[in-house]
């Protein structure tokens, strides 16, 4: 011990300069590496706001047959080159099987996809939102989506529609495309979303094109989805 | 694209050289030892934050165009698996190569404190400082490899340049490790 402090009384005061002179070195080889990794690769914007690209993500889907592990960008096309028709552009749904404004919106859904289904890849995320009589689970999401039976159609919490529907009543015909299970809301979190149902046109190559909220909340153009996906893809 | 590339070799290189001077000054008392730990923990953290501003960059030109030309992204060695996947490639929305870049960056501001100024009667604190910055690295490096050897899509694969970043960390953990040590044994 005594030797330690003989030892620590050999240091010298400390140097306000050292510090200085080491904070330009940080800051100056910090600064290098940043413009370089820039300069390499610009940061690609990331969100829900149109011109951004759209919030990639992992998730468990339901195609009608299997559960299944899906990756939102497998499905973009990344060469995209704006003008090809060939390549499809995706139109991205958030529910919750158990919301009332989602189960009126199958009609809508069924009948968007019977037009523009050569044309846009539907997908739609089933998130579980943090409301009593909305506990859904994948054996609902099957059953809204493919319009089968699950729950009765009394208001007593089983099914679908906040548990006052038997799935198999949904509004419009059996989805004909991928259901994405969202139980822990992070994709729901990613889109910055508040509530159910939202929707967004992504261009072929994953951009957001059409974000309903810009469009349909305070201060939009109130542009519905039918015309934009007229105004964006063109003739069904 | 192959798995070795300059850039890579470079990085290589460093963390081999960072380890060899750590190891040729460990035992060696007085000032030059000091400084020679001292310089072998700055090349270390040197090639993190490079290293990570590369993964930053490979991370910003998945985002960008799918691919990048910056690493392979097909077999069991490569990045595009691990730094593409939106699921794992951030923590709280935020690249991993940035987080390393700014953990780093803390480090070798104590570290260049230290070389510059070897007798200030801060020594003892910074020295403290660098060993519990170099625990705490530990854990997430732990934690990363689970994440590309199990967590991934289509999981197990090695980024070469993540096991870079990681090599400089557990570095810095080591040479923080001697520098105490040298306190401890009057050796400083």
């Amino acid at each position: 011990m005594a030797r330690r402090r003989a030892k620590s009384s050999d240091l010298t005061k400390n140097s306000e300069e050292t510090l200085l002179w080491a904070g330009l070195a940080t800051s100056g080889v910090v600064s290098l590496v940043v413009i370089a990794s820039l300069a390499l690769a610009p940061i690609v914007s990331i969100g829900p706001d149109e011109g951004n690209r759209a919030p990639d993500f992992v998730a468990d889907a339901y195609n009608g047959g299997a559960w299944y592990e899906f990756r939102m960008s497998d499905i973009w096309d990344w060469s995209w080159d704006g003008n090809s028709s060939e390549s499809k552009w995706i139109l991205i749904q958030f529910i919750d099987t158990d919301c009332p404004y989602c189960w009126e919106e199958g009609d809508e859904m069924s009948q968007y996809h019977s037009q523009w289904k050569d044309r846009v890849t539907f997908v739609t995320v089933n998130v579980h939102l943090n409301i009593p009589n909305h506990d859904s689970s994948k054996s609902e999401i099957e059953a809204f989506r493919d319009r089968s039976s699950f729950g009765t159609d009394d208001n007593d919490g089983d099914g679908c529609n906040s548990g006052r529907d038997n799935c198999l009543n949904r509004p419009g015909t059996p989805h004909q495309w991928t259901y994405v299970d969202d139980p822990s809301n992070s994709i729901f979190s990613q889109w910055e979303l508040s509530g159910t149902p939202f929707t967004a046109i992504l261009q072929p190559d994953g951009i957001v094109a059409w974000n309903k909220l810009k469009h349909q909340g305070q201060g939009g153009d109130g542009e519905e989805m039918s015309s934009a996906l007229q105004r964006l893809v063109g003739d069904s | 694209m192959s798995v070795l590339s300059l850039e890579l070799g470079i990085f290589i290189v460093g963390v081999l050289g960072a380890s060899a001077l750590l190891q040729k000054n460990r035992h060696e008392a007085g000032s030059e030892g000091t400084r020679g730990t001292i310089i072998a923990g700055l090349v270390f953290t040197t090639v993190g934050i490079v290293a990570s501003g590369w993964t930053w960059s490979i991370h910003n030109s998945l985002m960008k165009s799918g691919s990048s030309s910056m690493c392979a992204s097909e077999g069991l060695v490569q990045c595009g698996s691990v730094i593409g996947d939106p699921q794992w490639n951030n923590l709280f929305g935020v690249p991993w190569g940035v987080i390393g870049i700014a953990s780093f960056a803390v480090i070798f501001f104590f570290l260049m404190t230290l070389y510059l100024d070897q007798n200030a009667k801060r020594v003892p604190q910074f020295v403290n400082y660098l060993w519990y910055l170099g625990i705490a690295g530990l854990p997430f490096v732990a934690w990363l490899v689970v994440i590309e050897l199990l967590l991934v899509e289509g999981a197990p694969h090695i980024c070469p340049y993540c096991t870079v970043i990681h090599l400089s960390m557990i570095g810095v953990f080591a040479s923080s490790y001697v520098m105490r040590e040298r306190r401890a044994n009057s050796t400083w």
